[in-house]
C-alpha cells in the first residue's frame, strides 16, 4: 500500500493537468450519469401524478336532471375498470368556478349556476382505460360532451421518454471518454516508465507487481471521481428531502406504487455511482495494462 | 543433467531467415562459457530464448532438466530471477541511485527491507562500489556502470550469470576489471555466460567457447581462442 501511494504522489505531481483533467471529465461523467437517473425518477413521479390527476369528465346536457345522473353515476361506479366517481352538480361547479376566478369580479358576475353544467369526474384504476371508456360515454344518453387530457399524458410521456434516450446516450458517451481517458492516462505513464518495467521485468518482478500500480492509479481516479459526483448528488437529494417537493417520496418506474425519500435514494444512487466508479475504473486500468504492457 | 541445454534451436524472425539454426550445446553448472561470433551472428538471440524472451520456431531449450517452453507465466518471474543478466546498454535507471538501482531486483520480489539492507552493500562491495552507494548513473563511468549493472544481477543470487556484450561499450582497463568480477563471481559457484566479440578477453581468459557464425554453431572448444 505505502508503494501504491508513493506511485500515485509521484504521478500526481509530475501529471498535475493531466490528472486533474482526468479527475474533472470523469466526475462530470458520473454526475451526469446520476443526474441521468435523478431526472428518470423525477420525471416517474410527475408521470405518476400526472396519471392520477388524470380523469374524464362528462357534462351532461340541462334537461338531465339529478335523477337520470344518479342512476348513471351508481352504474359507472359497478364498472371493473372505475376507480372513483364523483358527482359536480351545478352549484358545486359554481363554487368551483368563483374559487378559480376569484380576482376577477365581472367575470363572476355574469355567471350563475344555472349555465353550468352537472358532470361526473371518472377516475379508472388504470390509464389505459381512460380513452376506451370515454369514447363508450361519448355517445350515452343525456352527455353533452366528455372531456379527458389524454394528450397531456402522451406529451409527457413522450417528453420523458425523450430525456431518457438523450441522458441515456450523453451517459454512455462520457463513459466512453472516461474509459478512453484511463486508458491514455495510464499509456503515457507505461510509455514514460517504460525503461523501470522491461527491467523490473528482467530482474523477475511478479506480473502482478509490475501491473498492480497501474490497476490502483486508475481505480484511484475513478472512484475519487465517483466519490465527489456522489457528494453533489447527496446535496442535490438533501434539498429535495427540505423542500419537500416529493412529499410522497420518489417513484421507481420498474417498481409500481413503490415511493423512496429522496435522501434515500440518493444514498442508494451514491452507492450505484461509487461502485460504477469501481468497475470503470479496474478494468479500464486492467484493459490499458493488457494493451499497452507486453508482458 | 545439465545445467543448460539448447536441442536443435532454430530460431527466424522473419520467415525464411534463419537468425539461429539448428543450434546445439549444453553448459554445466559452475562453468565459465564465452559464446562469441560477429555482430548479427545470434549471440544476443541466444540470450533471448534462454530468458524467454523470445520462442524458438523448432527445437527446445532445457534449464535445470525442465524444458523452458513448458514454464507457465505465473513461473516465470521465479525463472528469471535464477538467471541474472548483464547488457551492453547497462540498462540502470538515471532517475535511481546505485544502491536503489540494485535494490529494485530485491524490492520486485518483495524482498524485507532488513534483508535489502544487508544484501545491496554485499553486492556493491563484491563489484567494488560500496563508496559510490549514494551516486546517480550520471556520475559514474561506463565501467562503473556496467559494474552497478552486475551488482544488480547478483543481488538475488542467480544460478546462472549472462553478460550480453557487456564489455562492449567500455574502455579495455574497464573491460578487465568486469572480467575480474565475473571470474570472481565464477568462482564462488555461479554459471557465467559472456556473449562478446572481444577478442582480448577470449584470448586472455582461455575458458571454453561456443562460437556462433551465420546463425550456425561452428565450433564448441574448451580453452579456446577467438580466432582457433
Amino acid at each position: 500500500m505505502p508503494k501504491m501511494w508513493k506511485n500515485l504522489k509521484h504521478y500526481l505531481k509530475k501529471e498535475k493537468l493531466m490528472s486533474i483533467s482526468q479527475f474533472l471529465v470523469m466526475t462530470v461523467t458520473f454526475l451526469l450519469l446520476g443526474i441521468f437517473i435523478e431526472v428518470v425518477a423525477v420525471s416517474q413521479t410527475m408521470l405518476k401524478y400526472l396519471e392520477d390527476q388524470t380523469q374524464i369528465t362528462v357534462f351532461f346536457k340541462d334537461d338531465f336532471g339529478e335523477d337520470k345522473i344518479f342512476p348513471f353515476k351508481d352504474s359507472l361506479a359497478t364498472d371493473p375498470r372505475v376507480l372513483e366517481v364523483n358527482y359536480i352538480s351545478k352549484e358545486r361547479a359554481l363554487e368551483i368556478f368563483k374559487e378559480t376566478n376569484k380576482d376577477e369580479p365581472v367575470l363572476l358576475e355574469s355567471v350563475s349556476a344555472s349555465i353550468l353544467p352537472a358532470s361526473l369526474e371518472i377516475k379508472t384504476k388504470k390509464i389505459s382505460d381512460l380513452e376506451p371508456l370515454a369514447n363508450e360515454l361519448q355517445g350515452k344518453e343525456g352527455v353533452e360532451e366528455v372531456r379527458f387530457y389524454k394528450d397531456v399524458v402522451d406529451r409527457f410521456r413522450s417528453t420523458s421518454n425523450t430525456v431518457y434516450i438523450i441522458g441515456f446516450v450523453l451517459v454512455a458517451i462520457f463513459f466512453v471518454v472516461s474509459y478512453s481517458i484511463i486508458i491514455s492516462s495510464l499509456r503515457n505513464v507505461i510509455n514514460s516508465r517504460g525503461q523501470e518495467l522491461e527491467i523490473m521485468k528482467l530482474v523477475g518482478a511478479s506480473d502482478s507487481y509490475v501491473k498492480n500500480p497501474f490497476i490502483y492509479q486508475g481505480v484511484f481516479f475513478s472512484l475519487i471521481s465517483s466519490v465527489a459526483a456522489s457528494l453533489i448528488i447527496l446535496l442535490i437529494g438533501l434539498g429535495e428531502d427540505k423542500s419537500g417537493v416529493f412529499s410522497e417520496g420518489l417513484s421507481l418506474g420498474f417498481l409500481s406504487h413503490v415511493f423512496i425519500n429522496p435522501m434515500i435514494f440518493s444514498l442508494i444512487l451514491s452507492f450505484i455511482l461509487i461502485l460504477s466508479g469501481f468497475l470503470l475504473g479496474y478494468f479500464g486500468s486492467n484493459a490499458a495494462v493488457k494493451k499497452y504492457l507486453k508482458y | 543433467m545439465s545445467q543448460i541445454e539448447f536441442k536443435n534451436v532454430t530460431k527466424e524472425y522473419i520467415p525464411g531467415i534463419k537468425v539461429l539454426d539448428d543450434v546445439s550445446f549444453s553448459i554445466e553448472k559452475g562453468e565459465f562459457v564465452f559464446i562469441i561470433g560477429p555482430s548479427g551472428a545470434g549471440k544476443s538471440t541466444l540470450v533471448k530464448l534462454l530468458l524467454r524472451e523470445e520462442h524458438p520456431e523448432s527445437g527446445e531449450i532445457f534449464f535445470e532438466g525442465r524444458n523452458i517452453a513448458e514454464i507457465t507465466p505465473d513461473e516465470m518471474p521465479d525463472y528469471r530471477r535464477k538467471i541474472g543478466v548483464v547488457f551492453q546498454d547497462y540498462k540502470l535507471l538515471d532517475s535511481k541511485t546505485v544502491y536503489d538501482n540494485v535494490a529494485i531486483s530485491l524490492e520486485v520480489v518483495n524482498a524485507d527491507e532488513q534483508d535489502i539492507k544487508r544484501i545491496v552493500p554485499n553486492v556493491l562491495s563484491l563489484v567494488g562500489l560500496l563508496d559510490h552507494a549514494s551516486y546517480k548513473p550520471e556520475e559514474l563511468s561506463g565501467g562503473e556502470k556496467q559494474r552497478v549493472s552486475i551488482a544488480r544481477a547478483l543481488a538475488h543470487e542467480p544460478d546462472v550469470l549472462i553478460a550480453d556484450e557487456a564489455t562492449g561499450m567500455i574502455d579495455p582497463d574497464s573491460s578487465d576489471e568486469i572480467v575480474e568480477i565475473l571470474e570472481k563471481i565464477n568462482s564462488l559457484g555461479t554459471t557465467v555466460i559472456m556473449a562478446t566479440h572481444d577478442q582480448r578477453i577470449v584470448d586472455r581468459l582461455t575458458k571454453r567457447v561456443i562460437k556462433i557464425q551465420k546463425g550456425k554453431l561452428v565450433s564448441d572448444k574448451e580453452g579456446g581462442k577467438y580466432r582457433a
